[in-house]
């Protein structure tokens, strides 16, 4: 485990040559960003172009091959990558949050919604019943859920309603980070027009920093300050939103930006 | 004089166009321009002569691939072409303001919303930033009834005054105006003109995109042909 001084000038997060192989199969390699203080990253690329895999290294979900992750935790400036399982559940459970392309797999379907939203209250030491579901109750009006729903099983839900409930999962323990894989795809228009109207409240009255792994480039123009772009697990391109879809360069990122349908 | 508040020096652009038989098209060739404070600049030409591509530049929402942009932000010059992500943010919010051909319309957010948000960005107290952008959308004529409604389905003229209304909300050093006028009948012409004359006396330096003559003549800037300035050629 590295442990420096915790440093304001250090950015939030740096990640710093990560690679990882299926076996032969590269996931992703030779990455490196960095990432600031209530800054929203975007990464994009095709299907199969390693942002899913990226992310979920820097979420602690996937053991890396090569790199690190250095994340500006309470605990000091640490690499996740090379961090002890107890320090390390610690962080993933208060100060990082994660939402899944697939709510199944970010939500526990057989407890109720205040329930999820109180779980990582309680597992950072809560215990007052009271106290759980009146923050239960605003984390559900933030997200614009019913306070009525709060003891509705989430598999009631529909699919925008588990993606905002899984948002409010992850914020209520106000994390340094959130990492979003696809938060909007499956998802109908108006459906999404919702949950991103939601996100960009968020972003804007928490000073949020995300992460946000998505093929969909209208959402990450309206989300991102700036762009990474993807293939074959590398890192093609990267600059703020506006250059990388206005003023791209490189060919795969010509050719991503020039298949957008525009209604 | 003032030292310029803006120093282009020797620029270029080109774009190339990997999947259309690796076009190239280069727009600015060795371009340099001072701006300077309360100082009015009207770009004029025929479409594909350069001038949005120069404004977009100004703002980095373009790449500077070669040259200096240099800005003077907050008693400090600044070099958009080498400056991080998080300093161009913070020139955006305080230095640089863009009003855009098109409003880029948001569902489910509110004209009065989509106005305050570079207030707000600012840090603007919610209350004070609402009474500002509901005085600068009574000024540029959106009825009342309108404001707590998403732009989305708004008349192209509506949604060009929203789109100013966002622009001149808040007070900017240096404000590019992508044809302002474009789409306004003549009396919310007149007003906007208004606003532009406002900001130069109070300091502005405002460089915008203007092919009505009349327009050209109200505001009384130096006018830069970029037909005439510019080189452009095709290759492929």
């Amino acid at each position: 485990m590295t442990l420096l001084q915790e440093d304001k000038t250090l950015p939030l997060l740096r990640v710093m040559n990560l690679s990882k192989f299926y076996g032969k199969t590269m996931g992703c390699h030779g990455i490196n960003f960095e990432l600031g203080k209530g800054e929203v990253i975007g990464i994009v690329g095709e299907s199969g172009s390693g942002k899913s895999t990226l992310l979920k290294c820097i979420a602690g979900r996937l053991s890396t091959t090569n790199g690190s992750v250095f994340f500006n935790s309470s605990y000091g400036f640490i690499d996740l990558c090379r961090t002890d399982e107890v320090l390390l559940r610690k962080i993933i459970r208060s100060e990082t949050g994660f939402v899944t392309q697939n709510s199944v797999e970010g939500l526990r379907m057989t407890i109720s919604a205040g329930g999820n939203i109180g779980e990582r209250l309680m597992a950072n030491g809560m215990r007052h019943y009271g106290q759980i579901r009146k923050i239960a109750r605003h984390w559900l009006e933030t997200v614009e859920i019913d306070t009525k729903r709060i003891d509705d099983l989430p598999s009631t839900f529909s699919g925008g309603m588990q993606q905002r409930l899984q948002i409010a999962a992850n914020l209520v323990t106000d994390p340094r980070i959130i990492l979003m894989d696809e938060p909007t795809s499956g998802l109908d228009v108006s459906v999404q027009a919702r949950l991103i109207d939601v996100l960009r409240k968020l972003v804007a009255s928490l000073s949020l920093s995300m992460i946000l792994v998505t093929h969909d480039l209208a959402v990450a123009r309206l989300l991102s300050h700036r762009l990474y772009v993807m293939k074959d697990g590398r890192i093609v391109e990267s600059g703020l939103s506006d250059q990388i879809l206005d003023d791209p360069r490189e060919p795969y990122t010509q050719l991503l930006v020039s298949s957008i349908l525009k209604p | 004089m003032d030292d310029p508040i803006l120093n282009i020096i020797s620029i270029s652009k080109d774009f190339v166009f990997h999947h259309q038989e690796g076009t190239r098209i280069e727009v600015l060739d060795d371009f340099s321009m001072k701006f300077f404070p309360g100082q009015a600049t009207i770009l004029t030409g025929p479409s594909g002569s350069g001038k949005s591509t120069l404004l977009r530049m100004i703002y980095a929402g373009y790449r500077i691939p070669k040259g200096k942009i240099l800005v003077r932000h907050q008693k400090t010059l600044v070099d958009m072409a080498t400056a991080l992500p998080s300093l161009i943010y913070d020139i955006r919010q305080h230095t640089i303001g863009y009003v855009s051909q098109f409003l880029r319309v948001l569902p489910r957010v509110s004209a009065l919303d989509t106005v305050i948000e570079p207030l707000i960005a600012r840090r603007m107290e919610p209350r004070k930033a609402k009474q500002r952008g509901r005085q600068i959308l009574e000024c540029l004529r959106i009825p009342e009834n309108l404001w707590h409604l998403s732009a989305t389905t708004f008349s192209g003229g509506e949604q060009q005054r929203i789109n100013l209304a966002r622009g001149f909300a808040a007070p900017y050093p240096i404000l590019l105006l992508d044809e302002p006028t474009a789409s306004l009948d003549p009396e919310n012409r007149r007003i906007v003109m208004q606003l532009i004359q406002d900001a130069i006396q109070a300091g502005s330096c405002i460089i915008g995109i203007f092919h009505n003559k009349s327009d050209q003549k109200e505001i009384a800037g130096r006018v830069i042909d970029m037909s005439q300035i510019l080189c452009r050629t095709a290759e492929v």
